[in-house]
């Protein structure tokens, strides 16, 4: 629904600003028709088959005996659900394209996917031993305002924006289904506000795999030099 | 057509099925789900697929042009006025429609006990996204640093998480990622790298990217601020 007020402000930026050719225009609208078209049945096939079964694997890790043992699956399942997300893909294909392949699109993907697995695992490990969210959010938040100011501008710029595509449709229902489902069945407290906020951290993970990236390509980039 | 059409869908098997064979791992190893829970993943996954092809499709052919024809157009025809006015109608109508938006406003009338309006928060978010985007892009213009304004805006965001109602703080943070929609990542992208492009002296990939980020800081300071309100 969101490409309703895109389309309507193109046009308007379309007829006061730009004065695009017949074809060039055609070609986007239609391709945000497809793009909508295409998303619709994306969520569609989402909320019907992976939030009900994210739910079931959520519910199945929640009733583990070793409870340690959420690390690994949350390693696992963080990894490649965001691999599957379809913005984080647009983001390294545009990160690619503007810094002219000096910094390649798998570098950036595989480091979202790292940054996801790690704390989605730690994610997991905290609703298991009901550990409050904000023992996680506030020493990420303070260790990135630190590694900021040594980290390569570049890789700073490019991890905000991969902390907002990485919260991706699948992180917010497959992933978030998933967290519910293991705090629901470990019981104890409100499951809901232990499992709530768990997109924080998938928000948090991939700004600090990215930043510390640039910290240690700042690094090679200054030991090269000397 | 159809080679390129052949290796879009081959790209978008890539993408999909390993988190597809994973699921069937776990089914088969740890979880057992009812065969109706199984079968109706499958079918959805059968919808995944198809939906992501069309997707990339579409925003190669739509919405990435979209935004890299205003952004490489506006820094030329208007003022800073206009290019900052044009992010924050960007960030504030993208958020208005977007589906997810409404789920947490709902979310915060329920907490609050109906005290804080459902459409109070959907305003006060997509206004915290669209003063962030112009924020966001007042920087890139006026050259200010990265990391400044990120320093600025995260310790805002730590500082009010312990003045918040504790109920407003996990919501605060899942809000932040309701703004930056599928649709809505790429036109503000390309937006922001193609005006860069045609400023001078601004690198491509520094000033280019974050705004999407900032995007998300403003509903996570929103919802917190409203939290303190109240009480």
């Amino acid at each position: 629904m969101a490409v309703l007020p895109l389309a309507a402000l193109f046009l308007v930026v379309q007829v006061f600003l730009l004065d695009l050719p017949r074809k060039d225009i055609r070609n986007i609208l239609m391709g945000s028709l497809l793009a909508a078209a295409g998303l619709f049945l994306f969520l569609l096939g989402v909320h019907i088959g992976f939030m009900p079964f994210g739910q079931a694997i959520g519910e199945a890790l929640g009733t583990l005996s070793y409870k340690w043992l959420l690390l690994p699956a949350g390693v696992a399942l963080g990894f490649i659900t965001t691999w599957s997300e379809p913005a984080v893909r647009i983001l390294a294909d545009q990160v690619d394209e503007a810094s002219n392949g000096s910094i390649p699109r798998l570098m950036v993907l595989t480091a979202i996917c790292v940054g996801v697995s790690v704390w989605t695992g730690l994610g997991l490990l905290r609703i298991g031993y009901e550990i409050p969210l904000l023992y996680l959010l506030v020493p990420g938040y303070l260790a990135v305002i630190v590694i900021m100011w040594f980290s390569d501008k570049d890789f700073v710029a490019i991890a905000v924006d991969a902390g907002g595509v990485a919260t991706g449709p699948l992180a917010n229902t497959f992933l978030l289904a998933l967290a519910l489902g293991t705090a629901s069945s470990i019981g104890g407290q409100n499951p809901i506000v232990n499992g709530l906020g768990f997109v924080a951290l998938i928000a948090l993970a991939p700004i600090t795999s990215l930043m510390v990236l640039g910290l240690l390509v700042r690094w090679k980039e200054s030991r090269m030099e000397i | 057509m159809w080679p390129e059409l052949k290796e879009r869908i081959a790209e978008t098997l890539k993408t999909v099925v390993p988190l597809i064979a994973l699921a069937c791992l776990f089914q088969i190893t740890l979880v057992h789900a009812p065969l109706e829970v199984f079968l109706q993943f499958l079918a959805g996954s059968v919808l995944v697929i198809v939906g992501m092809l069309l997707l990339f499709i579409g925003v190669d052919l739509g919405i990435l042009p979209m935004g890299r024809f205003i952004g490489a157009e506006l820094p030329r025809k208007g003022s800073i006025a206009l290019i900052v006015g044009v992010a924050f109608v960007l960030g504030f109508a993208t958020t208005v429609a977007e589906p997810d938006v409404l789920v947490l406003a709902t979310q915060v009338d329920r907490i609050s006990g109906g005290e804080i309006k459902g459409s109070l928060v959907l305003y006060v978010t997509a206004l915290g996204v669209g003063f962030f985007v112009a924020l966001a892009m007042a920087r890139v213009l006026f050259g200010v640093s990265m990391r400044l304004l990120l320093t600025i805006s995260f310790a805002a965001v730590l500082l009010l998480s312990f003045a918040a109602p504790p109920d407003f703080i996990p919501l605060a943070y899942d809000a932040g990622s309701v703004t930056t929609g599928v649709l809505t990542a790429p036109v503000v992208i390309a937006l922001a790298v193609g005006i860069t492009s045609v400023l001078a002296g601004r690198s491509s990939v520094a000033d280019g990217f974050g705004l999407l980020g900032f995007a998300s800081i403003g509903p996570i300071l929103a919802i917190l601020l409203m939290g303190i309100w109240l009480r």
